[in-house]
Parts: structure tokens; sequence; C-alpha cells
């Protein structure tokens, strides 16, 4: 088949072949670059704040990569950065389709319009929404004014929109309050899948945030249970965790509320 | 001058001291050597009076000894020299070996047991390389041309694979054994007869014993039973073999067992044999749901790790993928459990069996494709058993420094090589064959014991292993890129590869013996051969070795593996490497090594389904790494140097060496310095990894 290159954003990382990033199945991976959040524990620093000092990947390798593995991967995943902030995203994705891929969006939930668009013209399979804290302090979380209305639209429409998806959540001990995770749960409630991720200090945005250590497994599976508790009929999925644990030095098991910073 | 006259005390290998007595050299000139009795006589007068004038007044047996070998050298008598000489071991590497640890098979603890294993090892491959091999085939392996495996097991045979059928017709019923115990009536009483046969097993073979379909023939014991009795079954089996240190050598048995989701044709229709010995009146293919509930507990059980959460080394449990486990009930439910088994703790090995092979496998990846006279054993499982004599393997890279980029040089060396292989085989056939000869008098008693019309070792099943060393390596000197460089290097690899298989079917109907090629395991031989090669090829070896050669940690890559170093997809690394597998019949592997990462199951599971969908791959096994804490008896993934829960340094590393799991700090300087360069797919695996690609 000849090729020729869609309109589409430049693609800043290419994983052929993920065993962790659609459940179920091997999936390939797309970043694109940029985002409008800052959050402080961001482990993509580099893609967000400084996007061009990554070099493109052709599309055209793309699609001969694709092809190549055709037999093996027929998933996608689209992250980021945050890839709602591309319009030529509609380019891309189409393109993924024509090469008869499955396509799943990781987003942020602040452009529920490109979602909605995405849906309703039928371009994407799955969308997994990370939802960063609960609603009523938006700004907190991800380090910018955000328009906290977006974020609840987002997360109606993608309950309600019939395709596949997976809210997300991620737990960083002394910014999150225990209590925060039960209160996302809450308003996420009724929905099919919540999955809470462990914190991985590796690198982070706020440089500040890199001293931070994650809960112990102990701790991760104890939020888990109680956050399946709250969501009906046990619809949150515990999600295995898929890295290691490394709680050096003081344990942070303890009540966490009373070291909120 | 009258003996009497040395006034000399000896001290003999008997724990006694003697007086002097000349005529005893002669007499052991005489009844070793081929010599003539006025030599010998010549001889021991020129000993006496060298001790004579020595003025010593204790004399070893073994120095005597010496001295008379030296009198045989001078004459020219080599021949007799030979036959005079004796085995042993310096003081020094006594003392060394009862004191510190054996790092040439990590499956050896270090312990009083342990060092018994190792002295007698040391005698016994002395012993091969005098007595039972020609001078130029030990001169082969002593310079390492080629290596013979397991030489301190040189009386047994090198691995087994047989079916819990024997033990459930016959009971154990064992040559010389204290008692008899007629076929079991319990499960847990099959079980004790199963681990102890195995362990009866380990003492006649030097390598890996493998049961076949366990949970198929365990099924007709199963019924009935309760899904919490099941898995306590289940949970006593593993344990008692993964808990096997107090038998040879404080060595756990090296023990495989192979399970099927499905009733694999070849027994759907075969009798079953229950309790006691007794046909049910069922055949196996009616125990489907129970087999099933059998292996789905014994994967609980490997899921869940030992008391400290470690994975179990032994037993090693094989799945055996074939196209009609595709069309079993609830193979999916099955694979996403043995996948989480893999992902979690490393246990699962998934064998492809496509078309209509139908395999057993073992040892760390020996696998026999079953014949057409094997499928009619099949109707009685008690029939099949398998064995091979011995494994031999070629050094590769150094056939391609001596080839000097000469094609027709190289393919022709290979070609020699070979055939002393097969030299080698037949050598240790022979020698097999006397010790069995002696039948149930004999050394090998078990294997002679005749309970169904043929021994229980089926000498004519017998097969004779090839394995090569460092194919990459070979391909490397020769052509000037590894195999994944380039698919003008791979070809080149293939090539060589097809030429070995080649000679195998030539040579087997040549000599009418089963010669199979197999996949060396290369615990310690890659060390060996790269270890010899910087010796003797310096410098170019130098260039071409892999791993770090300041610090020792040298190897070559096992067998016809890619670079294990080399970033490459796994896809890319299963489709690659299984274009060998077609054409190496006794088995093959690859690794995916994971480091730390955990993905998911079902990625695994979709991976393994579109490995055995579209490519030739023949096995695949997925490698995490652990550290476990001796202090707080927990176990975190990766390897660190630390505890990851309370901080302790008294951690141990476990992950695959080979084909099996172990302590890091038991591996040779080879294997350390492989295990540095594996390249653990972390972008691939796990979400702890850049955004873009480097």
């Amino acid at each position: 088949m000849p090729f020729k290159a869609p309109d589409c954003p430049a693609v800043k990382g290419f994983i052929e072949t993920s065993f962790v990033d659609w459940k179920g199945n091997l999936s390939s991976v797309l970043f694109l670059g940029g985002c409008n959040f800052r959050c402080p524990y961001c482990h993509n620093k580099d893609l967000v704040l400084n996007p061009a000092g990554f070099e493109d990947v052709p599309i055209e390798y793309i699609a001969a990569t694709l092809r190549k593995y055709k037999n093996w991967v027929d998933k996608i995943v689209i992250t980021g950065g945050e890839p709602t902030l591309h319009m030529s995203l509609f380019g891309l994705i189409g393109f993924l389709k024509t090469e008869g891929m499955k396509v799943k969006l990781d987003t942020n939930g602040s452009n529920p319009s490109v979602l909605k668009g995405l849906v309703s013209e039928g371009l994407i399979d799955c969308v997994a929404m990370d939802v960063k804290g609960p609603l009523d302090r938006y700004s907190r979380w991800c380090g910018i004014n955000v328009d906290e209305r977006k974020i609840s639209e987002s997360i109606e429409f993608i309950q309600g929109c019939g395709i596949d998806y997976q809210f997300r959540m991620t737990v960083v001990p002394f910014f999150h309050r225990e209590e925060d995770v039960y209160a996302v749960a809450r308003h996420l409630e009724g929905a099919k899948d919540f999955v809470i991720q462990t914190f991985r200090p590796d690198v982070t945005l706020n440089r500040a945030f890199s001293r931070i250590r994650p809960f112990s497994p102990q701790k991760m599976e104890q939020i888990r249970k109680n956050v399946s508790g709250i969501m009906s009929a046990g619809s949150a999925r515990q999600q295995d965790d898929q890295r290691r644990f490394s709680v050096i030095g003081p344990n942070n098991d303890g009540d966490m509320d009373n070291l909120y910073t | 001058m009258e003996t009497t006259d040395l006034n000399l005390f000896v001290r003999t290998s008997e724990e006694s001291i003697s007086g002097w007595d000349r005529s005893k050299i002669v007499d052991a000139l005489i009844r070793e050597t081929l010599i003539d009795r006025d030599t010998a006589g010549e001889i021991s007068k020129e000993v006496e009076q060298m001790i004579r004038k020595s003025g010593i007044q204790v004399i070893t047996a073994p120095l005597i000894r010496e001295l008379v070998n030296a009198r045989l050298i001078e004459k020219g008598l080599e021949n007799s020299r030979k036959m005079h000489t004796r085995l042993g071991m310096p003081l020094y590497d006594v003392d060394s070996l009862i004191l510190h640890p054996n790092k040439e098979n990590a499956n050896v603890p270090h312990g009083p047991e342990a060092t018994n294993l190792t002295l007698a090892e040391g005698i016994k491959k002395e012993y091969a390389l005098l007595s039972v091999f020609s001078q130029e085939v030990a001169d082969a392996h002593m310079n390492g041309d080629i290596h013979l495996h397991d030489l301190g097991f040189v009386d047994r045979p090198y691995c087994s694979g047989q079916s819990l059928e024997y033990i459930k017709k016959f009971g154990l019923d064992l040559p010389h054994s204290l008692s008899m115990a007629k076929p079991a009536k319990h499960p847990e009483v099959l079980l004790a007869h199963l681990v102890k046969f195995a362990a009866a097993l380990q003492s006649h073979f030097a390598g890996a014993i493998g049961w076949d379909a366990i949970n198929i023939f365990f099924a007709p014991y199963v019924e009935g039973m309760s899904d919490n009795d099941v898995k306590q079954l289940a949970q006593m089996l593993i344990f008692e073999f993964s808990q096997q240190a107090v038998a040879r050598g404080g060595q756990a048995i090296f023990t495989d067992i192979n399970i099927y989701w499905e009733i694999p044709k070849h027994f759907v229709n075969v009798p079953a044999i229950g309790p006691g010995g007794k046909f049910t009146g069922k055949t196996y293919g009616e125990y489907e749901k129970e087999a099933q509930r059998f292996a789905w507990k014994l994967f609980e059980v490997y899921k869940e790790g030992d008391g400290a959460g470690r994975p179990f080394f032994f037993p090693k449990p094989i799945v055996h993928i074939t196209e009609k486990f595709f069309h079993t009930d609830g193979h999916m439910d099955f694979l996403n459990l043995i996948s989480d088994v893999a992902s979690d703790k490393g246990n699962t090995y998934y064998v492809f069996d496509r078309g209509e092979t139908a395999k057993i496998s073992e040892c760390c990846r020996l696998s026999f494709k079953l014949e057409e006279s094997d499928l009619l054993d099949a109707k009685e499982p008690w029939r099949m058993r398998y064995c091979a004599l011995q494994n031999v393997s070629l050094n590769l890279p150094r056939l391609a420094y001596m080839a000097k980029n000469d094609d027709t040089r190289l393919f022709n060396l290979i070609t020699e090589r070979f055939l002393l292989a097969v030299r080698a085989h037949k050598e240790k056939r022979a020698f097999m064959e006397k010790l069995l000869s002696l039948g149930e008098n004999g050394p090998l008693a078990l294997l002679t014991m005749n309970r169904d019309g043929m021994p229980y070792l089926r000498f004519n099943h017998a097969s004779h292993l090839i394995g090569m060393v460092g194919l990459n390596e070979m391909v490397q000197i020769h052509t000037g890129e590894e195999m994944h460089v380039s698919k003008k290097a791979l070809k080149f690899g293939i090539k060589a590869i097809a030429h070995m298989n080649l000679l195998t079917d030539h040579m087997r109907r040549q000599e009418n013996m089963k010669i199979v090629l197999e996949q060396t395991p290369a615990e310690s031989t890659s060390y060996r051969f790269a270890r010899l090669d910087l010796r003797y090829f310096s410098p170019h070896s130098g260039r071409i070795m892999k791993g770090d050669i300041a610090s020792g940690e040298v190897y070559y890559t096992n067998s016809t593996h890619l670079n294990v170093k080399q970033a490459m997809n796994p896809i890319e690394r299963v489709t690659t490497e299984g274009l060998f597998h077609p054409l190496i019949e006794a088995g093959s592997i690859s690794h995916v090594w994971l480091g730390e990462a955990q993905p998911s199951k079902e990625a695994i599971a979709d991976f393994v389904i579109k490995t055995f969908k579209h490519t030739t791959n023949d096995q695949i096994a997925f490698s995490p790494e652990f550290t476990t804490c001796n202090k707080c008896h927990r176990t975190g993934r990766g390897l660190a140097d630390a505890c990851s829960y309370c901080g302790s340094t008294d951690v141990d590393g476990i992950t695959r060496i080979t084909g099996y799991f172990t302590k890091v700090s038991s591996w040779n300087k080879g294997k350390l310095g492989e295990l540095k360069d594996r390249y653990r797919n972390v972008e691939y695996f796990s979400e702890k990894r850049k955004a873009a690609n480097e």
C-alpha cells in the first residue's frame, strides 16, 4: 500500500510493543508533546515542558513498524503530554484507524469537546482519564487554574459515551490525603473502572516531589480495598501494582493527615 | 640387599602402617599394567634404592606409586604409567573445597554433603578422562574444543523423563531396597512414591528428572477430593521437591513437571490407572476436569511462592501449548493464571507443540519429540521412559578463530568437531553398556530392573545430545557482525546450525544411534570456553569476548541465542531466535528478561498466543528478578543491594541462571558477567521508562 503521510502532530516517542499500557493486550504507544497541566508529581516533565527537546519520530517509521508487527499488535495508546491539545490529533487517529488499529486515548479531561468529537467520529475505542484529585480543589492538583466544570463534564461524558473507559488516580503521599482518594471515588461512583496508581518518585516536575516515598504495597492495598468498597458493586478494579517500591527510611504508613504539607 | 634392611614404615591407603615390602610394588605393577615381571622387579629395586638414599623413615603409599610412575616414564613405558596412575587431589585443593563453596553449578549448596559430591566428582572426572574416553576425546575436552558435560557423573546416564504411570502400576519396588511398596491407594502415598522414586533416579542420573503430564496422571486420585484438599496436595508436591535439599550432595532434585490443560490426543483413549494400580474403567480423556483442577491448584501454589514469597526453584512447571489447548474450555482463564505466575514469579515455561508433534520436556531446555513408536508406547504410558546418555557441546567461536574467514574451512572444522562429539558418545555408550550389562548386581541395578518385559532404562531409546555454545560469537568472528546486526549475519548463523542438523541426520543413520541437537544450557561451559579461548586465542578473542575481561567475568552467548545485551523488542527476539528452533530437535528456549518489571498477565498471555501462532519458537520463559531478605524474610522485586522493606544488606538476589531460578550469590563469574549485560526490556514491560525513545 502506498504511504501518504497524514496531517498529524509531532510524535515525540514511540514504543512498538508495550505489555502494560492496554489492559489485556499488547499495544503500541505514541507520546505527544506538550501539556496544559503542571501537576507537580508529573513524571514526564521533559515531554511537558520541553517537547522540542525530543526528536520527532517520523510517521513513516511508525507506519512501517505497525505494519511489520501487524500480526502481534493491533492496539495503540496515544498518550502525552496531553494529546487533546493537538487539533491534528483527528488526522493522526484517522490514519491509525485506516491502518486497522484500535485506539486508546489517555487524557486529563480538560478538553471535553475534543473528546466528544473523537467519540462521535468513532475514532477511539477506549479512553483513560486521569483524575488528579477531588474536583473542588482541582487547581491545586494540576498546578494551573482550571475550569473544574470541564473536568466534571468529561467525567460525565465518558461514563455515558458507550466506549470502553477507565479512570485513574495517582496517589502522592503528603500531597493527597487518604480522604482525597475516597472523595474522588465517591464522585466517580458507578464508574466501572477506577484504578489507583502508586506514585513513582524517579523524576518529577517539581523536584521536591522526587523525595517523597510512595506508599508501601500494603498501604496501597488497603486504600484500594476502601475505594472498591465505596464504588458500587465493587466496580473499582484493583490494579496489580506494577512497580517495585522502595520504602527506605521512615515508614509512610502512619497517619498522613497530620503530615499535610 | 634384603628388604628388611630398610627400617621404613609405609602409611597405606588402608589406614594402617606396615613395614617396607618391595614385592608389593612388583605385585601392583603385574596386576595393573602389562609389563613383565623382570622389569617390574627392576623398577621396584630402583625405587627402593632411591627411598633408601633419601633417609626417609615414614613414606605414604601414594608417594611410592608416584616414584614408580617416574621410573616407568624414564623407561618409556608411558602406556603402563597411565594404567598405573593414581587419581586424587592435592591437599590444598581438598582444604579449600571443604572451606569454600563450589561455583561450577549453582544448584550445589555448600556443606559436607556437597563437598563429598565435589570430591567424588573430581576423581570420577579424572577417571573418565583417563579410562572411559580416548586420548583424543579427552584432550579435546581438556583444551576446550568440546565440552563433555557432567564428567563427574560419568558412570550414569545424563537425564531421564518418565511418567507417573510406572510407579502407579508397579508400586515402589526398587532393587536392593529394604522394603517393597505396593501401588499407592491414596494420593498422598502416590506423592510420597513419586518423590522417593525421583530421589532414587537422581542418584542414577547426572541431570534432570522429568515427569510427563503429571496433572493428568494424578487425576484419577484427585477425583472426589475437595478443592482445599487438592490445593493441599499441590502444595505438598511443590514443597516436597523444592525442599529436597537432603538428597545427593545436598542438591535439590532437578525436577520438571509437564502440565497440560487439555488431554493430549495420545492420552485421550488410554485406560486410566487409579488407586491400587488398577484400571479405573475410564480413559484419561474422561478425567479432563480433574486434571485441570490439579493443574490450576499447582499454579495457585506457584503464584503464592514459598514461605518468604520467593519463587520456587524446583519443580519447574512446563506447560504445553498445543492446537488442542485453544479448543479446550477455560484455556484463557488458565493461560491468564499461568501468565500471572510468569509475570509475578517467573516459574512458567511455555512449550509450543505445534501441529501434530507431541513432546516431553525436561532439563534446562531439553525436550523429546515423541516418535511413532513412542506414540504406541503412549497406550501403555508406564512404558514411556526416555533418557539421554550424555551431552557434548562444541566450542563454536574457537572454530571461527581457526578458520580465518574461510567458509569451507569453518564448515569443515564444524564437521570435524561434530564427529569428535559423536566419537565421545560412542565411547560413553560403550562404557554405559558395560555397566548395565552387570544387571541387578551392577552399579546401575535400578536402571536394569525389569517390571514390564524390558529394563527400566531402554537403551535402544536413549538419545545422545550434541549442543553448541557461542554461535553468535562464531558468526561475529567470521563475518564481522553479530547475528542481530544484519540479515546476512543471521543467515550465516542459520546456515551453520542447518549444517549441524544435517550432520546429525547423517550420523544417526551411519551409527544407528539417536543423535540429536540441543541448545546447551551452558551454565558453566560458556564461561569455561571463554576463559580457555582467552588463553589460547588472544588477542583476537579479547575483542570478541562478552562480559568484562578485567574482572574475569567473561562469557560466550549461550547456544544459538542473540546477544543478551542488545536492546530488542521481545517480538523480534522470540521471532528471530525461533528461526533456529526447528533445526534443533531436542529443544530450545528463548528468554525474556523482565528485570524488576511486572507486566500485565493478559498482555503476557496475548504475547504467548501470538508467539505460538506467528513464530517457530519452541519454548519461552519470562524471568523476573528478586531480592530476598535474610533478616525480615520478605521478598521484593528487582536486584538490589539492600532490602526494600527493612533496609538490611543481608540479602540474596534471585533470578534465572539458565534453565532454573537460583541465588545469584552462587553464580560463576561468567554468568555474573552475563547477568550484568542482560537487556531487561524495561521500556516494554514497565511504566518506569523514558517518555520518548532514545
